[in-house]
C-alpha cells in the first residue's frame, strides 16, 4: 500500500522553490481543494521534482501553472493506468544503439518505468528544489538538450504537461477547466451549426466537460475512478 | 494444424471502406462472403456518442481507435545504409482496426484523381518531353483512365453523401466549383459546407490573386441524405472532434453506417471479428490462393478455404500479407526487379502558419473533418512545369478542422518552445490562426519501397513489415515550390500580422516517424499493365495468382495531391464490376501477361 502523502503539503514547498508562496494558491487550485489522498504513482520527491519541472513549461500568470491546474495528479493517474504501463508501445528487444531522431522512441522502457528511472538521474543532475525560478529554467533546458535518458524524459514530460493542461478534467489535469479557460475551447459539448459562419465576434460558451453537470455538479469528479482511459 | 473451415466463395480480408464494399456488392451478385476483421466489432449508434466521444486525450492522442502496435507494427529507416528500426509507438500513421476500419476515424475529405494522374507519365512526357522526368524517378501511368473510373468516383461520393460544388459538370465550367478537375456525370450530392472566418478570408485573397478557390468536397454531410444503399445521414454539427474520432451523429459518412448496416442481414454476408489473418495459403502449383489460415477469438488458428480472396487489409497490410505468404515476387533494389514492396510512396505536407490582428476571432473549435477552402492552381499538372525540375504539385487548404487544444496550440515563429512567454502566446493566438496545409504529392523511386524485416517480429511471430523511405528531390523542391506560393496567399489575406511555413520535406530534414502527418501510405502492390512494374493487372487482379483480388491505396504507382480515398475507391468500384461481370461467370486472368 502506498504511503500517504499530502499533495497540499508537497505543492506548498514548490511553491516556495518559485518565490510565489507569498501569494498563496489561488482558491481554485487543484490542491487547495485537495486532500491527504496518496500518489498512484510517485513518491513525493518525485512529485515535488515533476511539480517544479511542469512549472518551468507552464509557470502561473493570470491562469495557474501546470501543477496548479493539476497536471502533477494527471501525469501520476497516467502513469499508474494503461498508458504508464506501456499500452500503445511496442517493447520486442533488441534495442540497439546509435537511433535516428527520425525512428521515434526506441527506449525499452514504458512510460512509468522512465519516469522512475529518468527522475532518480534528473536528481543527480541538480538540485531543482534549491534553485530560483530563472536557475530552474536553464537547469530544466540544460536536461532537455542531454543525449540520454533525461533528454527523452524532459521530451515526455512535456508532452504530459500539454496533456495535463488541457485534457478533459475526468484525466485530474485541466482543474477548474484552467487550460480551457485560458485559450477558450469550450469543451466536450459541440454544436456550431449555427454560428460556424456567422463570422461575428462572439463569445465563446464556458467551457463543459465530459462529466459536467453529473450529479448535478458544476465541476466534474476528481475520483481517479473517473478517468476513462 | 489449423482447424479447416467449410469453403465459402469469396474470402475478404479487412472490414474497411474497401472491404464491406467488396462484401456489399459481391453479396449481392450471389457469392457468399466471409469477411476477417482482426479488430472488434463496433458501432457507430453505439461507441461514438457525444460527449463521451469528445475525449482529445483518449482519441486523438492515446489512439484508442486505432491499430495496436503491440500486436503488429513496422522498421522503418530513411535508406538502405542505416538499420531500421521498429515503429514502437504510432506517429506518422493512423492505421485503423475494428469495424469500419480507418474509414470511422477518417476526415473525409474526398476527391476525385485529376484525369492527368492517372496517366503521370505519358501525360509529362508528352508535355515536357521524354527527358522530363528524372532517371530516379519510377512513376508510371495507372492503367485505367479517367473516364473509365468517373462513373465508380460518382458512385462513391454518392455513399458519402459528399458536399461540395461541381466545377466541371460534363465540359462545361461551373462557377464556385474547381476548375481543374475532369468532367463529372453529376454534381454533388449535397451543397457544401459552411465556411468559418478564417478560410473565408482565405478564398477572397486566392480570388484577388486571380486563383480558383472553392469549397473542400466533404463527407461531412451538410443534409438529411439517403445514399444509394439506403442508409440515413444526418447533417454535421462542426462539432470539431472529427478527425480521430468516430462520428456519432451520423454526419460523417463511415462503412459502417454507409456500408456494414445494409448488408449485415443479408444471407449471403458473414463476418468475423477478432479473426487476425497471419497469411494466405496458395495451390501445389503456385497459380491460385486456396484461402487464409487466421487465428479467430479463441486464438485458435483456422483455415478458411475459399475460391476467391479479396485483399482489404490497408495499403501497408495488404503488402505485408503478399510478403509472408509469398504472393507474387518481392521487389529487390539492387536489381530493381521484382515487384512486391515496389512504388511505395506517401504524402509530402507542408504547413502554412497565418496569424490574424484581433479584428478576427476564429473559434478554431468550431470544425470538421472536411472544412477547407482549397485551391488546386498549384495541384498536379495545373500550373507550368518547364522551368521548374519536378513534376506533381499539391492542393493548397485553408482548413478548420479541429482547435482540440491539446493538439492545436499554433505560435508564432520565435515564440519559445514552452515557458512563460509561450504559455502567453498559445492564449494570444489560438482564436486568432488561420491553418493552412500543403498536402502534396509523392512520386515513387527506386529506392523507396517496402520489404520484410530481419530482425523483428510482430506478436504472431512473422517478420515485421520494413519501410525505407525519405522524401525524394522531386518532392523537396516540389512542396518548397507550393509552400512558397501559399505563404503568398497567407499574406494577402485580411488583418494577416505574420505568416510563417514549415515544410516536412525541406532540404535539411529526412522523413520522420513520430510527427503525424497523414495516412496516406501508397503503392507496394501497384497497378498496371505491366507485370514488371506491377502486381496487380488494370483490374485489381493479381498477375501470378488470378483469384486473388487487391483493394486499396496499395494500388497506386505514387501518390496524387490529393487523399487517397475518393480514387482507391473508385478503383474498388471498377474492380468489383469486373469480377461480377467477366471474372466471376469464367475465372482466369482478366489480361494476358
Ligand atoms: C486520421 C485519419 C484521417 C484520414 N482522413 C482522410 C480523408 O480526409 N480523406 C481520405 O481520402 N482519406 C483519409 N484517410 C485515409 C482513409 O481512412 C483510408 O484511405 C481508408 O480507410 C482506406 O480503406 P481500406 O479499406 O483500404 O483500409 P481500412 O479502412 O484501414 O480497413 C482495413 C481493415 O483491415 C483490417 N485488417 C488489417 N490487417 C488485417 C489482417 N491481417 N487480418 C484481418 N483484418 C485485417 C483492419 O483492422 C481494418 O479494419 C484518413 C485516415 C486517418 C487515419
Ligand atoms: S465535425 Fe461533423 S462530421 Fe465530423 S464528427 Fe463532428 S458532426 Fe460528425
Amino acid at each position: 500500500m502506498a504511503k500517504l502523502y499530502s499533495r497540499r503539503a508537497i505543492l506548498a514547498q514548490i511553491a516556495l522553490g518559485t518565490g510565489v508562496a507569498g501569494a498563496g494558491f489561488p482558491v481554485s487550485h487543484a490542491f487547495a481543494a485537495s486532500d491527504d489522498r496518496p500518489w498512484a504513482f510517485f513518491t513525493d520527491d518525485e512529485a515535488r521534482w515533476t511539480a517544479a519541472v511542469a512549472d518551468v513549461f507552464i509557470p502561473q500568470d493570470e491562469f495557474p501553472s501546470a501543477s496548479q491546474a493539476g497536471v502533477v495528479d494527471f501525469i501520476d493517474f497516467q502513469m499508474a493506468t494503461a498508458y504508464g504501463a506501456g499500452e500503445g508501445l511496442y517493447l520486442d528487444p533488441p534495442f540497439p544503439a546509435g537511433a535516428l531522431a527520425e525512428q521515434g522512441y526506441q527506449l525499452e522502457f514504458t512510460p512509468a518505468q522512465l519516469l522512475r528511472q529518468g527522475i532518480e538521474q534528473a536528481r543527480q543532475l541538480g538540485d531543482i528544489a534549491t534553485m530560483d525560478a530563472p536557475a530552474r529554467a536553464d537547469h530544466v533546458e540544460e536536461m532537455s538538450n542531454r543525449d540520454d535518458i533525461t533528454g527523452t524524459l524532459i521530451v515526455e514530460l512535456w508532452k504530459l504537461t500539454k496533456q495535463g493542461y488541457f485534457a478533459d478534467p475526468i484525466y485530474l489535469g485541466n482543474h477548474d477547466y484552467a487550460g480551457w479557460r485560458m485559450v477558450g475551447f469550450p469543451g466536450a459539448h459541440a454544436y456550431y451549426t449555427e454560428r460556424v459562419d456567422a463570422h461575428k465576434r462572439s463569445v465563446t460558451p464556458p467551457p463543459r466537460g465530459i462529466a459536467h453537470d453529473r450529479d448535478g455538479s458544476p465541476y466534474p469528479p476528481r475520483a481517479i475512478g473517473g478517468g476513462s482511459d | 494444424m489449423a482447424r479447416t473451415l467449410p469453403k465459402t466463395d469469396v474470402l475478404i480480408i479487412g472490414g474497411g471502406w474497401t472491404g464491406l464494399t467488396a462484401a456489399y456488392e459481391l453479396a449481392h451478385a450471389g457469392q457468399r462472403c466471409v469477411v476477417l476483421e482482426r479488430g472488434k466489432k463496433r458501432h457507430t449508434a453505439t461507441s461514438f456518442s457525444a460527449p463521451e466521444e469528445h475525449d482529445e486525450l483518449k482519441y486523438a492522442h492515446r489512439y484508442s481507435h486505432m491499430m495496436d502496435v503491440k500486436k503488429e507494427t513496422l522498421t522503418i529507416r530513411n535508406n538502405r545504409d542505416q538499420q531500421a528500426l521498429p515503429m514502437r509507438r504510432l506517429g506518422s500513421f493512423l492505421p485503423g482496426s475494428g469495424l469500419g476500419g480507418a474509414g470511422i476515424h477518417w476526415n473525409g475529405q474526398l476527391w476525385r484523381p485529376l484525369p492527368s494522374d492517372l496517366q503521370m507519365r505519358s501525360h509529362y512526357e508528352e508535355r515536357y518531353g521524354k527527358d522530363f522526368i528524372g532517371p530516379d524517378v519510377s512513376v508510371q501511368d495507372w492503367g485505367v483512365t479517367y473516364e473509365e473510373l468517373e462513373p465508380h468516383l460518382d458512385f462513391f461520393e454518392r455513399i458519402c453523401g459528399t458536399a461540395g460544388v461541381a466545377g466541371n459538370l460534363g465540359g462545361e465550367a461551373r462557377p464556385g466549383g474547381n476548375v481543374f478537375e475532369g468532367p463529372r456525370s453529376a454534381d454533388y450530392p449535397n451543397p457544401p459546407m459552411q465556411q468559418p472566418i478564417s478560410n473565408t478570408l482565405f478564398g477572397e485573397a486566392a480570388a484577388r490573386m486571380g486563383l480558383n478557390p472553392f469549397p473542400m468536397p466533404s463527407a461531412n454531410v451538410t443534409k438529411a441524405y439517403v445514399n444509394p444503399y439506403g442508409a440515413q445521414l444526418h447533417p454535421c454539427t462542426y462539432c470539431g472532434f472529427c478527425e480521430r474520432f468516430g462520428c456519432g451523429y451520423y454526419a460523417k459518412a463511415d462503412p459502417i453506417i454507409c456500408v456494414y448496416d445494409r448488408i449485415k442481414d443479408h444471407e449471403n454476408f458473414e463476418i468475423r471479428f477478432d479473426a487476425q489473418v497471419l497469411r494466405i495459403e496458395k495451390s501445389e502449383d503456385g497459380k491460385t490462393a486456396t484461402g487464409a489460415v487466421y487465428l479467430d477469438e479463441n486464438g485458435e488458428e483456422v483455415f478458411q478455404p475459399a475460391d476467391t480472396i479479396c485483399m482489404n487489409a490497408y495499403a501497408l497490410w495488404n503488402v505485408h500479407l503478399m510478403l509472408v505468404s509469398g504472393l507474387g515476387k518481392p521487389y529487390d533494389p539492387k536489381t530493381r526487379t521484382g515487384v512486391v514492396g515496389r512504388n511505395y510512396a506517401y504524402q509530402t505536407v507542408a504547413g502554412v502558419d497565418a496569424f490574424f490582428d484581433d479584428s478576427v476571432k476564429t473559434d478554431p473549435y468550431m470544425g470538421a473533418g472536411a472544412l477547407g477552402v482549397v485551391i488546386d492552381d498549384y495541384n498536379g499538372d495545373n500550373f507550368d512545369h518547364s522551368d521548374l525540375g519536378f513534376v506533381g504539385g499539391g492542393y493548397i487548404a485553408c482548413k478548420q478542422y479541429h482547435g482540440r487544444p491539446i493538439g492545436y496550440q499554433p505560435v508564432p515563429e520565435g515564440t519559445p518552445k514552452w515557458g512563460a512567454e509561450w504559455k502567453q502566446a498559445v492564449r494570444e493566438n489560438y482564436n486568432h490562426h488561420a491553418d493552412l496545409v500543403v498536402h502534396g504529392s509523392s512520386v515513387s523511386t527506386p529506392e523507396n519501397y517496402l520489404d520484410l524485416d530481419p530482425t523483428w517480429t510482430d506478436a504472431y511471430g512473422r517478420p515485421l513489415l520494413r519501410m525505407t523511405f525519405d522524401f525524394p528531390e522531386n518532392d523537396r523542391k516540389m512542396s518548397d515550390y507550393v509552400m512558397q506560393r501559399a505563404m503568398e496567399v497567407a499574406r494577402e489575406m485580411d488583418n494577416v500580422t505574420s505568416v510563417s511555413g514549415t515544410n516536412l520535406a525541406a532540404v535539411d530534414k529526412h522523413y520522420d516517424i513520430v510527427p503525424y502527418q497523414t495516412t496516406h501510405n501508397v503503392g507496394g502492390a501497384v497497378i498496371g499493365t505491366d507485370p514488371e512494374t506491377s502486381v496487380v493487372n488494370r483490374y485489381g487482379q493479381m498477375w501470378d495468382h488470378h483469384n486473388v483480388f487487391v483493394f486499396g491505396a496499395c494500388l497506386f504507382p505514387q501518390n496524387l495531391g490529393y487523399n487517397p480515398t475518393g480514387p482507391l475507391m473508385g478503383l474498388a468500384y471498377w474492380t468489383l464490376e469486373h469480377m461480377k461481370r467477366d471474372y466471376l461467370p469464367n475465372p482466369g486472368p482478366l489480361m494476358d501477361a
